[in-house]
């Protein structure tokens, strides 16, 4: 039994960076219990609701080139119950008690959330623990896993327009780093895994000192900290060692241009560079050049390209908020009639102009309260600021960004963001790629 | 006008939620307790659910006016909905979401490009739609997002230029969506549940996007967009009086009017079941929908009883999930719906499976409709799904424009005040046997239909079982139904494979001008991933044949026959070798100056098949099959008699821009496509009667 959504969300984790709050703090509280298990609290009264969720610090970066999709199988196999939790019941237990839940993995990690009402607090807090120490790895359950997992991806890539797009771009821009391949990984590796992996895996991996227990809401601290005391504090640490690649892609040197047919009827462009790691002051600026480009009806590609060349369905840059170097990627599906150099040209022209033209006052500073906006507005539920905490602390060891990560973002100049346009947008640095249609008779 | 409404619900259903493991429930101990994981935990006492409080005013012109304050986040946000009763658009279909589209494009005092740069200036969005307008900013920001958003929905401009770039964009989304299943099948689904002449089965298509103009647009505006259907929710950190004040001032110049009336006719569910297919050849899943309509009004009676019942059914990962996905692995989800509606509603079940196991998934689902009408719902399971859904409704407080929905949805729809406060209430005393009454009103698998966009050749055959009516029935994806039958209508009585072979022959330039040709040299070029790419070929009769793919100096590859002997070679490494076999046997014909003078000699023999349309052209559609066995399909335009089109195992030809050499007509763009592939070779000149010599055709 699981959820309806366990998608691998790359997009919800981009957003993770535009939050802190400077007008609307977040107040919390830490700890570490013995075990290594880290702890966050948030308590909000005003709605009778209490998010918990877990994040493991496994993603597919740390899998085995040869075992890929590991990671997302686990989130599959985290609902299928454990000592105590009959096959089929954490889902009916958790609806029993009125609360909603779901998980997502990304190249980075593993994340699981209940959200409940505020007095099943205790149930949630036994329900993560029960699969944290007695997950029941069975062939039954693997076998409808790997079935639905198969059912997943033609639904999500296959069978989806455009779908194959990340898993293209990701696999012709990494050639040695494991984001090489996608979180969804391939059937293959997961029909030739045996039982014993997947119980070694979650072993490894499923162990308090790799886990942050992140929780929001409708609490009392003292309380709180008591249960999750109670139902963590006796699980052991783990004991092998947790593989965290050290593999670092070589610089890329040339171009790599490829093109790809596909069942879509629109040609679509994808121009993908690399760039540093996610916290790195070059990613502020660079995060903030993808909000330039394409964030809003007046943003420079938007307005250019779609709006006034007509030549883009829409145009889109973002960062790939990763924990390793990762990519800025531009992604734009043209208009009926408009071939992909056409749109590719266009895209080129305004990442030229970046480079060359420092931003006005006026645009610059629309730029910054864009930044704002997206920051004060982002943390207003408690499963999202119960995410975010979680994701500061688990990639940068501090969970206050939630509170201050807009001053990194109001440290970048206009200078820095024509700089980070000029050191990584260029040609050597880039992926891009080009989806034809297939035709068909 | 003040109508207030703070109730505070003590809600038994959050004790009773324990009530399938009560055996199990204790409070929670302290953590120096030894722990047994064992005990599932039970709740601590249920907690207040507060419905949330909201107030409302309106204006002297009829709009009304409903404000959650919530000062968590300092923003505030807007949304005006208008109770609109759509009206068939018929040839204008699609000139609602084009109006709505176009009233973001520019007011009478500011163009497109200065309304984008405000909005965006002070970080805000504002958003228009065919029923209304969206809009958020930063309180800091609040009155200039007002100003903005009440000269949008005031003083839109219709300009015709922007709604050039609204139909171009419009045209590339529904070209996109050819190859959407799921936007298919919604398309497909919405014209057979409710019917091509109500307005909620019309769809869009590229002929109706054109028919419309600004004017229409404007017509549309004028016609719905008043404040007297209006309904303004306001969410955050605002006060009523800062809201009374704000609204007063931006929103009192907008006039009432009144609203034409209209009544469609009723949409009714068929009377057997109907199976529908739209067929893509490429599919990997079958996109499948079980769906029909029904009478189920927001505010009706059972419309607690209906949800129950169906969220049981499908209404989350429950009973066709259990089914589907995690019983047979057919699917990555598979969920029912079933909505209200004041003019018509409808039910639908929906899921991806793969092709192997569409039949065995509307098995299932059928299975699962019938269950819900022929058995009582066992108690713990209706106890788990009310559970469930109280817990979802106090979840969805947290949202404060929750509220402001309720408040809404209550005026709009006449709903008795304390609606939405009783609904916990009203929710705990479903009974099984209310949930067996709402089934057997709103479940129908005998009158329903499936519809399955796929790939027909495979699932065709599997759904056949399930049509309860004359015939499957088959829609392309703009909607547009034919008979897969006569898709190749019966060729003229008395006219044969040959008549068409002979018609080709003349169309080429007559037996006699080809039988003069000695020999033929044919250049082409073609681009591959920025490169230019020669393609020559070279023929000499009767049977000698060379085709060179070379870049510049570089020689990919040769392919040669001299009459006896063919070879492949590839200097620059790939394969080389020489035919033998079938490929050598068909060779022989391939390589012929003009096979279709010898066709009879040759041992080919032609099957004319029927006249079937391609690209908008009637063709004669005939069947090769050479000595070897090798079938090709050949298309011949019943015009001009030439050969437009030829299909076989390694893929499809088309001929077009036929031009005239020494009074033979060559075709000058050939597109070729091998599997992914698609190649336009493009003819630079064509020489005929050059001497070649017999040495150009043996390779070594």
């Amino acid at each position: 039994m699981s959820s309806p959504k366990k998608i691998i969300t790359l997009a919800g984790f981009l957003l993770a960076f535009l939050w802190a709050g400077a007008q609307n703090r977040i107040e919390f509280t830490e700890f570490d219990l013995d075990n290594g298990m880290h702890v966050i609290l948030h308590q909000d009264n005003s709605t009778p609701i209490v998010a918990v969720t877990i994040s493991y610090h496994v993603g597919s970066k740390n899998e085995d080139p040869e075992r890929t999709g590991f990671a997302h199988f686990f989130e599959h196999l985290m609902f299928e119950g454990s000592e105590y939790i009959g096959r089929g019941q954490f889902d009916q237990i958790a609806m029993n008690a009125g609360a909603q839940l779901n998980a997502n993995t990304s190249f980075d990690r593993t994340f699981y959330y209940l959200l409940l009402p505020s007095n099943q607090l205790e149930l949630g807090l036994w329900m993560e623990s029960e699969r944290l120490v007695h997950l029941r790895i069975d062939s039954l359950g693997v076998e409808t896993q790997r079935a639905v997992v198969k059912e997943e991806r033609s639904q999500s890539y296959d069978n989806r327009p455009y779908g194959s797009i990340m898993e293209k771009t990701f696999g012709t821009a990494f050639t040695t780093h494991p984001y090489r391949w996608m979180p969804i990984g391939s059937a293959e590796s997961i029909n030739q895994a045996t039982i014993d992996e997947f119980r070694e895996f979650h072993s490894t991996y499923y162990v308090p000192n790799n886990a942050t227990l992140s929780i929001a809401g409708d609490i009392n601290l003292e309380q709180t900290k008591a249960l999750v005391e109670k139902y963590f504090s006796t699980i052991p640490r783990g004991t092998k060692e947790l593989y965290r690649p050290s593999i670092v892609e070589p610089v890329q040197r040339a171009e790599v241009r490829d093109t790809v047919y596909d069942n879509i009827q629109l040609p679509a462009v994808i121009e993908a560079f690399h760039i540093p790691a996610m916290g790195t002051p070059d990613y502020y600026a660079l995060s903030m050049l993808t909000t330039l480009l394409s964030d809003g009806e007046s943003s420079r590609m938007t307005k250019s390209i779609v709006d006034k060349q007509q030549k883009a369905l829409f145009v889109s840059a973002f960062p790939m908020a990763l924990e390793d170097p990762g990519l800025f990627m531009i992604f734009g599906i043209a208009n009926a009639g408009i071939e992909p150099i056409d749109l590719e040209q266009a895209i080129n022209a305004e990442i030229v102009r970046t480079q060359n033209e420092e931003l006005t006052d006026l645009e610059f500073k629309k730029l910054q309260n864009k930044m704002e906006t997206d920051f004060v507005t982002a943390n207003s539920t408690m499963a999202g600021i119960a995410e975010n905490l979680s994701d500061y602390y688990m990639y940068f060891g501090d969970a206050n960004l939630i509170n201050t990560e807009i001053d990194r973002y109001m440290k970048v100049t206009k200078a820095d963001i024509k700089r980070v346009a000029k050191e990584y947008l260029t040609k050597e640095n880039r992926v891009v790629l080009h989806y034809l249609p297939k035709q068909s008779m | 006008m003040k109508n207030i409404f703070k109730i505070t619900l003590l809600v038994l259903l959050f004790s009773i939620s324990g009530t399938i493991n009560a055996q199990t429930t204790k409070p929670a101990k302290k953590a120096a307790e030894k722990l047994d994981r064992s005990v599932m935990p039970g709740p601590a006492p249920a907690p207040v659910i507060n419905v949330g409080k909201y107030e409302q005013f309106s204006l002297p012109n009829g709009l009304q006016v409903f404000v959650v304050e919530n000062h968590k986040i300092p923003r505030v946000t807007y949304s005006l909905v208008l109770d609109i009763i759509p009206m068939p658009e018929e040839q204008l279909t699609g000139v609602s979401d084009l109006t709505g589209q176009l009233m973001r494009t520019g007011t009478t005092s500011l163009t497109k490009d200065e309304l984008d740069e405000e909005v965006d200036f002070i970080g805000a969005s504002l958003g228009t739609s065919a029923t209304g307008v969206y809009g958020s900013s930063l309180k800091k920001h609040n009155e200039k997002l007002l100003q903005l958003m009440s000269d949008v929905l005031l003083n839109p401009a219709f300009r015709a230029e922007e709604l050039e770039k609204i139909r171009t964009q419009t045209l590339s989304g529904l070209k996109a969506q050819q190859n959407e299943p799921e936007a298919i099948s919604n398309r497909i689904s919405k014209l057979l549940i409710y019917g091509a002449e109500h307005p909620y089965g019309e769809t869009m298509t590229e002929a109706t996007v054109n028919n419309i103009t600004a004017g229409d647009c404007k017509a549309y505006y004028d016609k719905f967009f008043k404040p007297n259907i209006g309904y303004l929710a306001i969410v955050g950190d605002i006060t009523l009086e800062e809201a009374r004040t704000l609204i007063t001032k931006y929103f009192s110049g907008w006039e009432k009017g009144d609203i034409a009336k209209y009544a469609p006719r009723l949409p009714m569910a068929p009377e057997a079941t109907q199976v529908a297919i739209v067929d893509r050849p490429d599919a990997v899943q079958t996109t499948l929908k079980v769906a029909y309509p029904v009478q189920l009004q927001p505010g009706d009676a059972d419309v607690i009883q209906a949800r129950v019942m169906n969220t049981i059914l499908g209404g989350g990962t429950f009973r066709l999930f259990n089914n589907l996905r995690e019983d047979k692995a057919y699917t990555y989800g598979a969920y029912s719906s079933l909505n209200t509606d004041k003019l018509v509603a409808r039910f639908m079940a929906t899921t991806a499976v793969r092709n192997s196991v569409t039949d065995s998934s509307v098995v299932e689902i059928f299975n699962e409709m019938n269950r819900i009408r022929d058995e009582e719902v066992p108690m713990d399971e209706l106890q788990l799904v009310k559970n469930y859904m109280s817990g979802n409704f106090a979840l969805s407080l947290e949202n404060p424009s929750t509220v402001a929905s309720f408040a809404i949805s209550t005026a709009r729809y006449d709903l008795p005040a304390d609606y939405y406060v009783n609904y916990l209430k009203n929710l705990a005393a479903v009974t099984a046997s209310d949930v067996q009454s709402a089934a057997k009103k709103y479940i129908l698998p005998e009158n329903a239909y499936i519809i399955a966009v796929g790939k027909a050749s495979e699932i065709a055959p599997r759904l056949k079982q399930f049509n309860k009516t004359k015939a499957i029935r088959y829609y392309d994806y703009e909607g547009k139904e034919y008979d897969p039958d006569k898709k190749v209508k019966p060729a003229p009585e008395g006219l044969t494979a040959a008549d068409v072979n002979k018609a080709y022959i003349a169309a080429l330039g007559g037996e006699k001008a080809l039988s003069k040709v000695k020999d033929v040299t044919i250049l082409a070029t073609t681009s591959m991933q920025g490169m230019t790419i020669g393609f020559d070929t070279y023929r000499k009769s009767p049977d000698k044949f060379m085709v060179k793919i070379s870049s510049g100096e570089m020689v990919f590859q040769q392919m040669g026959y001299d009459g006896t002997t063919a070879k492949i070679v590839s200097p620059m490494g790939g394969e080389s070798k020489t035919l033998d076999g079938k490929e050598l046997e068909d060779m022989k014909i391939e390589a012929a100056m003009f096979p279709e003078l010898n066709f009879e000699q040759l041992g080919v023999n032609q099957k004319l098949e029927g006249i079937e349309e391609i690209k908008g052209n009637e063709t004669y559609r005939v069947l090769l099959t050479y000595p070897s066995g090798t079938q090709s399909t050949r298309f011949y335009d019943v015009k001009t008699g030439l050969l437009i089109r030829e299909t076989g195992d390694q893929g499809i030809a088309e001929f077009s821009d036929y031009r005239e050499e020494n009074g033979i007509k060559f075709p000058y763009i050939i597109s070729q496509q091998a599997g992914p592939q698609n190649m336009d070779l493009k003819v630079l000149v064509v020489k005929v009667n050059t001497k070649l010599k017999d040495e150009l055709f043996q390779l070594k």
